[in-house]
């Protein structure tokens, strides 16, 4: 009887979605919690004498923050970063697209894309100054570098792959070229896209980091490669904590944005 | 079938990696590991001709080439080499881990340039762009230093790293001023002559490289230590009194083979320059060398503290140089 019981209550929150949605923010602090205890033990054995605690990286980080070096050195790695993203997200989707529409575009472009995605992007970094000094320009290619192949991957393998029935389903309804094109490839394919284009932003934090260290040390990579040089660790583990914390917090807005905008059906789930 | 050899090649995969993994162990216990935070080039042909000798005189050593002179001096604390070289002054007082410098290799030898067409001295910098190498670098200590020397306030400091890319972008025109080193600096001057003016740097001494270990290795492994300092020391005295040593020992002892036979001339150059400037240490450093650098590298933000109250004793371990320059006498 008991035994029935339990399963009941079991079932009933299984099936009750708030009250695991309560838990599930329980069980995500729970989480950062448990992240941040291991950091501080770590910090206090210490596994290494460049290694600060938990407690020493945050002060460091408010710190940093109140003196606005922080957000300074974020004002000049936002530019190169922002710049680098958005023209990598409108090229990278017109390219996949068309080189998915297009056969010989993808004979031509494709490769290239393959061939960058595979390649270690941080060896090519030293070229791109060869060819383009040390100032924005580098930087922003820095980006699109590492952003662009997966956004065009992405998107191009979406269109290929876009549900048959469906197609055939527009044709017989006597849909144009057009239609075809903007009511059934491109929502059906839009998953994937958002997918290659949330690769891609994150991508595109590593460029502007990669940019920042190896090219010239400004914004955010100025910070790590100053407190390192001062051996101040918690301030150059607080900088870095801060572009971590900033790229994810920017994959889920991005994701929240796709859901409410963009995918109505998923809404809910 | 394919289950069985998806695992076999997953075994071998597995295997190849261990294998692959394990020349990367621990090296042999005894080699004295020092460690480059830089890949060696002409100016470290007097440190490589006083390992090789050392070496002669029967000390096993293992040379470790890093990116970086940071990566240098963590190594050292976290006991993957035991010889460093550099000026891990800001290390030493903030980690407060126990490592000492304990014999200086040379001085410092940067060189302002300006293009000729904008500027000619010092008081034309007055509140004009300069780039040098990162914040809080030598360079940027040199160029401060020389400022408040002359009177002037520098404009905007912008960062480039790395003295070739200075200078390319000095060629360039990029760049207005800047400060580079001498292997640049005589580049700059060859690649286009009278363009450019080097502006004077007068009273400034601070250590460029020196060796450092942890004080801990310093006690225990005294002789070895001696030696490699000794020779430093003589190695630094024959380059000094003729420049020409440096490329005899450099073919002595085939050091730096991929600059091929072009290499001489430019080594004896250098050489011959660095002499005369008195950039090599001949007594290997120590209390002198310490309170210049206390100076400099406080002026470079480098040191906290007041230079004056700054203990030798904190940052140097002169015991080797001593014992070699009781050997070898004072030059």
């Amino acid at each position: 009887m008991e035994n029935s019981l339990r399963a009941e209550r079991g079932a009933v929150s299984l099936a009750s979605h708030s009250g695991w949605r309560d838990q599930s923010i329980l069980l995500r602090f729970m989480s950062i919690a448990l992240f941040a205890g291991a950091w501080e033990i770590a910090g206090r054995i210490p596994v290494s004498f460049a290694f600060p605690t938990f407690s020493d990286t945050m002060v460091a980080f408010v710190k940093l923050v109140a003196d606005g070096s922080l957000p300074t050195a974020y004002l000049s790695t936002l530019q190169p970063l922002l710049l680098g993203v958005v023209l990598s997200a409108f090229l990278g989707v017109g390219l996949g697209t068309l080189c998915g529409l297009w056969r010989a575009g993808e004979w031509l472009l494709i490769p290239v894309f393959i061939v960058l995605q595979a390649a270690p992007v941080a060896a090519f970094i030293p070229m791109v100054t060869f060819i383009y000094g040390i100032g924005m320009t580098a930087k922003t290619l820095a980006v699109m570098i590492l952003a662009l192949p997966v956004i065009v991957l992405n998107t191009y393998k979406a269109v290929r792959n876009v549900n048959e029935s469906l197609l055939v389903m527009c044709r017989s309804f006597l849909g144009t070229r057009w239609q075809t094109v903007a009511k059934i490839i491109l929502p059906d394919a839009s998953p994937v896209i958002f997918a290659g284009l949330r690769l891609g932003v994150a991508a595109g934090f590593v460029g502007v980091v990669l940019a920042e260290l190896l090219i010239t040390p400004t914004g955010i990579g100025d910070l790590i490669t100053f407190h390192r040089s001062r051996a101040d660790y918690a301030e150059m583990y607080a900088t870095i904590g801060s572009i971590i914390a900033l790229s994810t917090l920017t994959l889920i807005v991005l994701q929240w944005i796709e859901i409410r905008l963009f995918r109505p059906e998923k809404r809910g789930a | 079938m394919t289950k069985l050899s998806r695992r076999t090649v997953l075994a071998i995969a597995l295997a190849a990696t261990i294998g692959s993994a394990m020349p990367l162990g621990p090296a042999h216990a005894g080699n004295m590991r020092i460690a480059f935070g830089d890949l060696p080039g002409i100016e470290s042909i007097q440190t490589l001709a006083a390992i090789e000798r050392a070496k002669e005189r029967g000390v096993g050593v293992e040379l470790i080439i890093l990116n970086d002179e940071d990566l240098a001096a963590q190594a050292i604390v976290g006991g993957q080499a035991d010889v460093g070289i550099g000026a891990p002054y800001t290390l030493i007082q903030k980690v407060g881990v126990p490592i000492r410098l304990f014999a200086q290799i040379s001085t410092l030898r940067f060189f302002p340039v300006v293009n000729s067409e904008s500027y000619k001295s010092w008081k034309d910098l007055d509140g004009q762009e300069v780039a040098v190498q990162a914040r809080g670098s030598g360079t940027e200590a040199v160029m401060l230093l020389m400022a408040k020397a002359n009177g002037i306030t520098l404009g905007k400091i912008s960062y480039v790293p790395g003295s070739e890319v200075r200078r390319n972008a000095l060629i360039q025109g990029t760049l207005k001023a800047s400060i580079v080193d001498a292997a640049n600096r005589r580049a700059l001057e060859a690649e286009a002559p009278g363009k450019f003016t080097v502006l004077p740097v007068d009273n400034v001494s601070a250590s460029d490289e020196a060796l450092f270990a942890t004080a801990d290795y310093l006690k225990s492994n005294a002789a070895d230590v001696d030696i490699l300092v000794e020779e430093l020391m003589k190695t630094g005295r024959e380059i000094t009194e003729n420049p020409a040593v440096a490329v005899e020992l450099r073919n002595k002892y085939k050091l730096l083979p991929d600059l091929g036979a072009d290499g001489d001339k430019e080594i004896e150059e250098y050489y011959k320059e660095t002499a005369e400037a008195g950039s090599l240490a001949l007594n290997g450093g120590g209390t002198d060398a310490a309170t210049g650098d206390f100076a400099f590298f406080s002026l470079a933000g480098q040191i906290e503290g007041d230079p004056a109250t700054l203990k030798v004793d904190d940052f140097w371990d002169v015991s080797a140089i001593d014992r070699a320059v009781a050997k070898l006498g004072k030059k």
